[in-house]
């Protein structure tokens, strides 16, 4: 078994520990572990996993608090537990994301492989050219753009998409059989 | 409608992992019955394109944005088993290479959007296209968002029924379906319209697109 499968298998059973536990000292502990072998990246692996959870945990937490108010019970013990269950989950992953090869790990499947980095670089080029035209349209837009001008650019940036996919499946179609991929 | 991670129980997302690579297997000999120096990049292809989709802003009135999906169009494009797998890869590539989404919810986000998605799109389009193609691929479009949002509104509310402590408080999500429910599918019926009328538009462009390549 190679490093990154091993990453891999490790990855999956910490996320499956940290969903079993519910004790609020052992998910703080797990927590601490993920942050010591995250090293002299730790304070920068929280502060992006706190980032990411952000949104969607504060409104839960505030709702539920809200809730637990009108019902006249206490909601800290669950609010704990529930903000450190996410935490140490966010943090894990983009520890494994740092540390680990995906591609390698899953290279067991020759298939799963190609298709996975060939959807990952399209993926990567779509995600540079979709903040390209969001600079584009902010770039050439005096006041906050209308209603009607952000549809066209999202059409217009959609219909890019969908050309640019077509043209990208053809042309890896004719790398792939001119280096004889399905006859090795 | 994506589910981050820590939301959702172990008794709720192991038997959905189990169900989903069961759905994976059958879905990858299906289309790899097809599968060749044609077919293998077009999947990369749609997956990219599912993934650049889930990043298209739909501007809503009031400033606010909603997100597309590409369910629909992609299910009707390219076939329910073509667009699952499709789907799944994407959520799978967000969750383990952008660290976007959750890897608790993979299963569940692949069920609901990526499965069930895709097969009420293409029961509508097969069912109505004779009679409107237009109104057709409108549903195809509207119900590959509505459906799993309500699928997803039902896994989460189930939560605090399935895992909760001695006490009786919620181990995982703390709301039941009595807020779920309306707190998430209203909102993606609204949604859902963006989503008809991307399907439309997208499928009309990609036909054109498609004709244009082959002539």
């Amino acid at each position: 078994m190679n490093r990154d499968r091993l990453l891999l298998c490790l990855y999956l059973a910490g996320i499956l520990a940290a969903t079993l536990v519910h004790d609020p000292v052992w998910l703080g502990a797990g927590l601490a572990l993920v942050l010591l072998l995250a090293g002299g990246d730790a304070l920068r692996l929280l502060r992006r996993a706190l980032l990411a959870i952000l949104a969607f945990n504060a409104i839960i937490s505030l709702s539920y608090a809200l809730m637990a108010w009108w019902q006249d019970i206490s909601p800290w013990l669950t609010l704990v537990r529930l903000n450190l269950r996410v935490l140490l989950l966010t943090s894990l992953t983009f520890l494994f994301i740092a540390r680990a090869n995906l591609f390698r790990a899953l290279d067991f499947s020759k298939g799963l492989t190609y298709v996975l980095g060939l959807a990952y670089s399209q993926a990567l080029t779509f995600r540079r050219a979709h903040e390209d035209f969001r600079l584009a349209l902010a770039s050439r837009s005096l006041r906050r753009p209308s209603l009607m001008d952000r549809y066209r650019a999202s059409a217009a940036a959609a219909s890019w998409y969908l050309e640019k996919s077509l043209h990208a499946a053809n042309q890896s179609a004719q790398a792939l059989r001119s280096r004889g991929f399905f006859h090795d | 409608m994506h589910i981050p991670d820590g939301f959702i129980s172990p008794q709720t997302y192991l038997p959905a992992y189990a169900l989903a690579a069961g759905l994976w297997g059958y879905a990858a000999r299906r289309v790899h019955r097809q599968l060749d120096a044609d077919t293998l990049p077009f999947v990369a292809a749609y997956t990219a394109l599912a993934f650049v989709l889930m990043m298209v802003a739909l501007p809503l009135p009031g400033g606010t944005t909603a997100h597309a999906a590409g369910i629909g169009l992609l299910a009707v494009c390219f076939g329910g088993w073509m667009a699952f797998l499709a789907i799944s890869l994407v959520l799978a590539m967000q969750a383990l290479l952008f660290g976007d989404g959750g890897i608790t919810a993979l299963p569940i986000n692949a069920l609901a959007m990526g499965l069930v998605g895709s097969f009420c799109a293409l029961a509508a389009w097969k069912l109505l296209t004779r009679l409107h193609e237009t109104l057709a691929l409108f549903l195809a479009g509207w119900l590959s968002i509505v459906v799993p949002a309500a699928l997803v509104a039902v896994v989460l509310g189930m939560q605090p029924a399935i895992a909760h402590d001695a006490q009786g408080a919620p181990l995982f999500f703390p709301f039941g379906l009595s807020i779920t429910l309306p707190a998430v599918v209203l909102p993606h019926v609204l949604v859902g319209i963006a989503e008809g009328v991307l399907t439309v538009l997208g499928y009309r462009y990609l036909t054109r697109l498609r004709s244009r390549l082959a002539a």
